[in-house]
């Protein structure tokens, strides 16, 4: 049985004359990331990206641990946290925005076409971005959020050396996957 | 002669540094039962450290490198987030949050259940809401 999240931490950041009722939350939202070459191709995963979505104002934010993704192989994995991501001086990715295009007031089942627009911090280094996704809500009331996306790593200040460049993709598909609980 | 044996040892060197490489590329990730835990601390005692002061925390139960944290405390729930994984949240005594350690699902001893006193080993990588520990094993209380 899955017990309700209290993320008032984090639910405190938004606004305040909202409706609990509107709110979903997660803890074991996914994200993978994707780099596709010719020489290889490599992915990691975290599957501990703490989310909060308000229907109501269509607010949303999400977090992960750098070092909470896992990936095949262990040199891959510290490559990405030392060299890349330097985990340990930027321990954390977040974005913080708001979904539009799902219908205003309590979510009804179905699937929604929705963009996610605010700022992503990678690295350190916040960007504005609009990307799309779809909102789907269940008819037992949950509600899952999907967006697949693109990041550049220069764009977040992440410097490839030039040694591994052919095996790092240019443009790193993103996908996240957030399975909402109503809090 | 010379150039033969300058040749015999640039393969020799060659061979020895493919082998090295390819190995170092296929190295998996340790098995946290093999690992000795760096750390040994309550599940509430944890959380508290990364409420009270959450860098320091980092500093000491992250670290720069991979180390294992072993961490005792009282299972609130198990969750399947997903079909590879189990996650067991450990009790903090604060409502705001728990210690969340991720096992491959098979990990799991099938007779956990909530309310269960527990000793668990993982990778510390933070805290977001909760304390995240990784790749989790069961500890022998007895260590």
């Amino acid at each position: 049985m899955k017990k309700p999240i209290n993320l008032i931490a984090v639910v405190a950041l938004l606004p305040l004359s909202l409706s609990a009722q509107d709110r979903y939350a997660t803890r074991n939202g996914h994200i993978t990331f994707h780099s596709s070459t010719p020489v290889e191709d490599i992915k990691g995963d975290n599957h501990k990206v703490t989310s909060v979505f308000d229907a109501g104002s269509g607010a949303v934010e999400f977090a992960v641990l750098v070092k909470a993704f896992d990936f095949e192989k262990a040199l891959m994995q510290e490559h990405f946290n030392e060299n890349y991501m330097e985990s340990n001086t930027y321990p954390k990715a977040m974005f913080k925005g708001t979904f539009s295009g799902q219908p205003s007031g309590a979510l009804k089942p179905g699937t929604y076409d929705v963009v996610a627009k605010g700022d992503l911090t990678i690295h350190g280094v916040t960007k504005p971005v609009e990307h799309k996704g779809k909102l789907i809500v269940a008819e037992n009331g949950s509600v899952k959020a999907e967006s697949k996306f693109n990041v550049k790593p220069e764009d977040h200040d992440i410097a490839i050396p030039g040694v591994v460049r052919k095996n790092i993709a240019e443009v790193i598909e993103v996908t996240v996957s957030l399975d909402y609980q109503k809090m | 002669m010379k150039l033969r044996t300058i040749i015999a040892v640039a393969a020799t060197v060659a061979l020895v540094g493919g082998v090295f490489a390819w190995r170092e590329y296929a190295r998996e990730k340790p098995d946290t039962r093999t690992l000795e835990a760096e750390e040994r601390i309550s599940a509430k005692d944890l959380f508290s450290a990364f409420v009270a002061d959450e860098q320091a925390a980092t500093a000491r139960f992250v670290g720069t490198t991979e180390q294992v944290v072993q961490v005792n405390g009282t299972i609130r729930a198990i969750e399947h987030p997903d079909p590879a994984l189990t996650n067991v949240l450990l009790e903090t005594e604060d409502p705001l949050g728990a210690v969340v350690c991720e096992f491959p699902k098979a990990a799991v001893p099938s007779f956990w259940r909530a309310g269960d006193a527990v000793s668990i080993k993982g990778i510390c990588t933070g805290s977001l809401i909760d304390v995240v520990l990784v790749r989790c094993v069961p500890a022998d209380l007895k260590n």
